[in-house]
């Protein structure tokens, strides 16, 4: 039974949304798919009955900040303070090092955390929201 | 971007102390692995660098990973017996201002430990005092 271990995973990202490239210096990524709950329980019932409705994906990329500079980690991480932003950006999030094993969508950074605490290695952690069709191949 | 140089960061710390007790007042100092024959009752310096943990720091497994590697370099400062700690102390303040904060050549140096004195000196005869320093640095794959 193969197992995967956290550093096997890795962040692509094209801000146009075409050609991904590898986000350096990666330290984790997380993301929630959630789908709506439309509630269909007939009158008398005695259980409640559920269809999936809508579905959306969010999470967070967790960099370390390395002054990169003219590459797709540097839009990565100014991403949320451009204005008129399309929401067309390519996102793929790799569960192994093989490069098959992902969840790859269309969506847009909606913020980022910056911060310097003295002692530990500067972190940039971007939140994002899906919008389209998220893709797991996993 | 490669493998870490064990050497050359050990270089890099041996280096800068070398330099630094080469300096008057000149100060013998002897590195890991070396034969020394301290003259009686003078003042000399012992360094050893040893290298600890590595953790990992970014994903990947390959091109473009990073990892941590960090060490410590003990350095211990023997001066004549039975006339107070001043001379240690200012071969320690030496030692100490050579690398407290700084970041060279990839090697950051927290800031350092000591000079602790050291209740039983090795070799005996001396007085001993310690300064120890936690270095990081990077491994680029």
């Amino acid at each position: 039974m193969a197992f995967f271990r956290g550093e096997q995973g890795s962040v692509k990202f094209d801000d146009a949304g075409s050609t991904t490239a590898t986000i350096a210096s990666t330290r984790s990524w997380s993301m929630t798919i959630e789908k709506d709950v439309l509630e269909t329980t007939a009158l008398g019932a005695t259980y409640k009955s559920n269809v999936g409705g809508l579905i959306a994906g969010s999470g967070t990329v967790e960099l370390i900040y390395t002054a990169s500079s003219a590459d797709e980690t540097n839009v990565f991480i100014k991403a949320a303070n451009t204005a008129t932003d399309q929401g067309v950006a390519a996102f793929e999030l790799f569960l192994d090092t093989t490069g098959t094993k992902k969840i790859s969508f269309v969506g847009l950074i909606t913020s980022a955390d910056y911060g310097a605490t003295v002692g530990e290695l500067e972190v940039i952690t971007c939140n994002f929201v899906t919008s389209g069709t998220i893709t797991t191949s996993i | 971007m490669a493998a870490l140089d064990l050497n050359a960061i050990r270089a890099v710390i041996e280096g800068r102390l070398a330099t630094e007790l080469a300096l008057a007042p000149a100060i013998p100092v002897v590195f890991h692995n070396m034969a020394y024959t301290p003259t009686p009752s003078s003042t000399w310096v012992q360094c050893q660098v040893s290298f600890g943990n590595n953790n990992y720091v970014t994903m990947g497994t390959g091109a473009g990973a990073s990892n941590s590697v960090i060490g410590v370099a003990v350095i211990n400062i023997f001066s004549a017996k039975g006339v107070g700690p001043g001379a240690s102390l200012i071969v320690a303040k030496r030692i100490r201002d050579l690398y407290v904060r700084i970041n060279t050549s990839g090697v950051r140096f927290d800031p350092p430990i000591g000079p602790e004195v050291v209740a039983t000196p090795s070799p005996e005869g001396y007085f001993q005092t310690q300064v120890r320093l936690t270095f990081e640095t990077f491994e680029d794959l």
